[in-house]
């Protein structure tokens, strides 16, 4: 009886996901025999990846896997290859890993101590932490003013549970994807959406009237963006590691940080110099 | 580096009492939205029948524009498109009060209202004009023949598509988590979020859709069964 309701379990769990939970090969060998790196990232999250005014599929997060992560994954397979783009969600990104759908999550993915049970992170390429995005003038100023509020959050962001946590006054609600949510925003069915800050900069940057809307609060939550792969590749994890490795040590990484957050960028966001100091920390400078 | 199963998860932490809110929120919005389907079902699917012209126009006008249009975009609408038409106050105390579940409701119900208006519809045409004429003969009026003759028989003959219906309208309620209504899909998805354990918390909402769903169907079969009337439908071979 106990088996037979084990092999149901799994069948419906391979259902579930529309594709078989197999053992996984490791990624650099599938890299090497199929000749592209296929990553999961967002179609909405300007400006890490998104899809923008002439139909082109680009970003930030994007960028850093073409120009660092490739080389360095060509350098190890010993061959050119092809960069191909999958969509993925929060509720969908760690399926897709697990599944042998993509080989890396690239795309605003928070390295949390929960998330490296079932995935590996690489270095973390940005830092950022929550706030709020409201309507100008809006009586929410920081995180302790939101009991009673309705407050939009995307599901299975670390910063829904933090209020779901710390902060059971509020009334969540919860959005599959950030456009729904934005519109929920923007409607006045909520009256606050709560995201990383620098996703909500975007926003505020691409509404309709960017000047009615304000982002608040101090970071209530750290979110270091980490690239997520499959647990216990290590060798592919190493060329991941080391194509942004070499983007720190060589300034690559500040150009096309520059390119998407400097003055002229499409979201002008300049680094910090703690988030400069985290991120060379971890490369041992 | 195989992924390792950890089927704990389900029942440590608050997983438990995140399953069975969103089972009770799936039940409680697939039974309110059945109810008005059944409702706007019956009504539509007797009056694209009737004699009267402009009935049957309405009548399917409704079932033409409401099944015709992916589930997912009445979800919006009935979120995002209709409270901006009424009045800001009574908005703000919509949204306080769970609009998205009342939406969600709406366009569940709406949908599948017309999508079994078309199973009563086939039912009814199923039973010869006779019927009808004999009852209008024994001096029945148009509402009465429907109501005490044609509907109570095409209700049983409809028995067997009106249970798909039914099991798609479970499973469809699940597309409410858009509008951010915590339902059972929405719960699982919860507990993937806190465990990083897509799989098993994927397993445990499939299995519970799948022990309602043939629970409903079983249930569905006794009535079938129970009110059958003899002589009217053949069958071959064992009964259901």
């Amino acid at each position: 009886m106990k088996k037979t309701v084990a092999v149901v379990l799994v069948l419906a769990a391979g259902l579930a996901l529309a594709g078989p939970v197999v053992a996984q090969q490791d990624t650099l060998e599938k890299i090497k025999s199929s000749g592209v790196l296929t990553i999961g990232t967002r179609t909405g999250s300007p400006p890490f990846a998104y899809i923008n005014k002439n139909n082109e599929w680009v970003g930030f997060t994007i960028d850093l896997v073409e120009m660092l992560v490739k080389p360095s994954v060509e350098k190890a397979v010993g061959k050119s290859i092809k960069v191909e783009k999958k969509e993925s969600t929060p509720p969908t990104r760690i399926p897709l890993l697990t599944s042998n759908s993509v080989d890396l999550i690239a795309g605003t993915m928070t390295d949390t101590p929960q998330r490296r049970e079932s995935v590996d992170f690489s270095l973390t390429f940005f830092y950022t932490g929550a706030q709020f995005l409201v309507k100008k003038g809006s009586p929410i100023k920081s995180i302790n003013d939101i009991g009673g509020k309705r407050i939009a959050a995307q599901q299975g962001a670390t910063n829904a549970k933090i209020i779901r946590e710390k902060y059971p006054q509020a009334q969540l609600r919860e959005f599959p994807d950030q456009p729904a949510a934005f519109q929920a925003l923007l409607q006045g069915q909520v009256d606050a959406y709560t995201n990383d800050g620098i996703q909500l900069y975007g926003l505020k940057a691409k509404a309709p009237n960017p000047n009615d809307w304000d982002v608040v609060g101090d970071f209530y939550s750290e979110e270091p963006y980490g690239m997520a792969m499959r647990k216990g590749d290590t060798k592919f994890k190493a060329a991941v590691d080391a194509g942004l490795k070499n983007g720190f040590e060589s300034g690559k990484y500040f150009e096309i940080y520059d390119k998407w957050f400097g003055p002229k960028g499409e979201l002008p966001y300049p680094m910090t110099p703690p988030v400069k100091a985290y991120l060379l920390k971890q490369i041992g400078k | 580096m195989s992924y390792t199963f950890k089927w704990s998860v389900l029942w440590t932490g608050e997983s438990g009492r995140w399953l069975l809110q969103g089972l009770l929120t799936t039940l409680e919005l697939s039974a309110l939205a059945w109810l008005l389907a059944v409702a706007l079902g019956i009504v539509a699917g007797a009056l694209r029948t009737v004699r009267f012209a402009p009935l049957r126009w309405a009548a399917t006008s409704y079932v033409e524009f409401f099944r015709n249009v992916p589930l997912l975009v009445w979800m919006f609408f009935w979120y995002f498109g209709v409270p901006p038409l009424l009045p800001r106050a009574v908005q703000d105390w919509l949204f306080n009060h769970g609009a998205e579940f009342w939406a969600g409701m709406l366009a569940l119900g709406v949908y599948h209202g017309a999508r079994i208006s078309e199973v009563i519809r086939s039912g009814i045409q199923s039973i010869p004009r006779t019927q009808f004429e004999a009852s209008v003969a024994m001096g029945l009026t148009t509402f009465q023949a429907y109501r005490l003759i044609i509907l109570p028989v095409a209700l049983r003959l409809i028995v067997p598509p009106a249970t798909n219906e039914s099991l798609n309208l479970l499973k469809n309620s699940s597309v409410a988590l858009t509008i951010s209504v915590a339902e059972l899909t929405f719960q699982t998805r919860q507990i993937e979020t806190y465990t990083a354990k897509a799989i098993e918390a994927l397993t445990a909402g499939t299995v519970i859709y799948l022990v309602l769903c043939l629970s409903i169907a079983m249930i569905m079969a006794r009535v079938e069964r129970r009110y059958a009337i003899p002589g009217l439908i053949a069958r071959v071979g064992p009964a259901a």
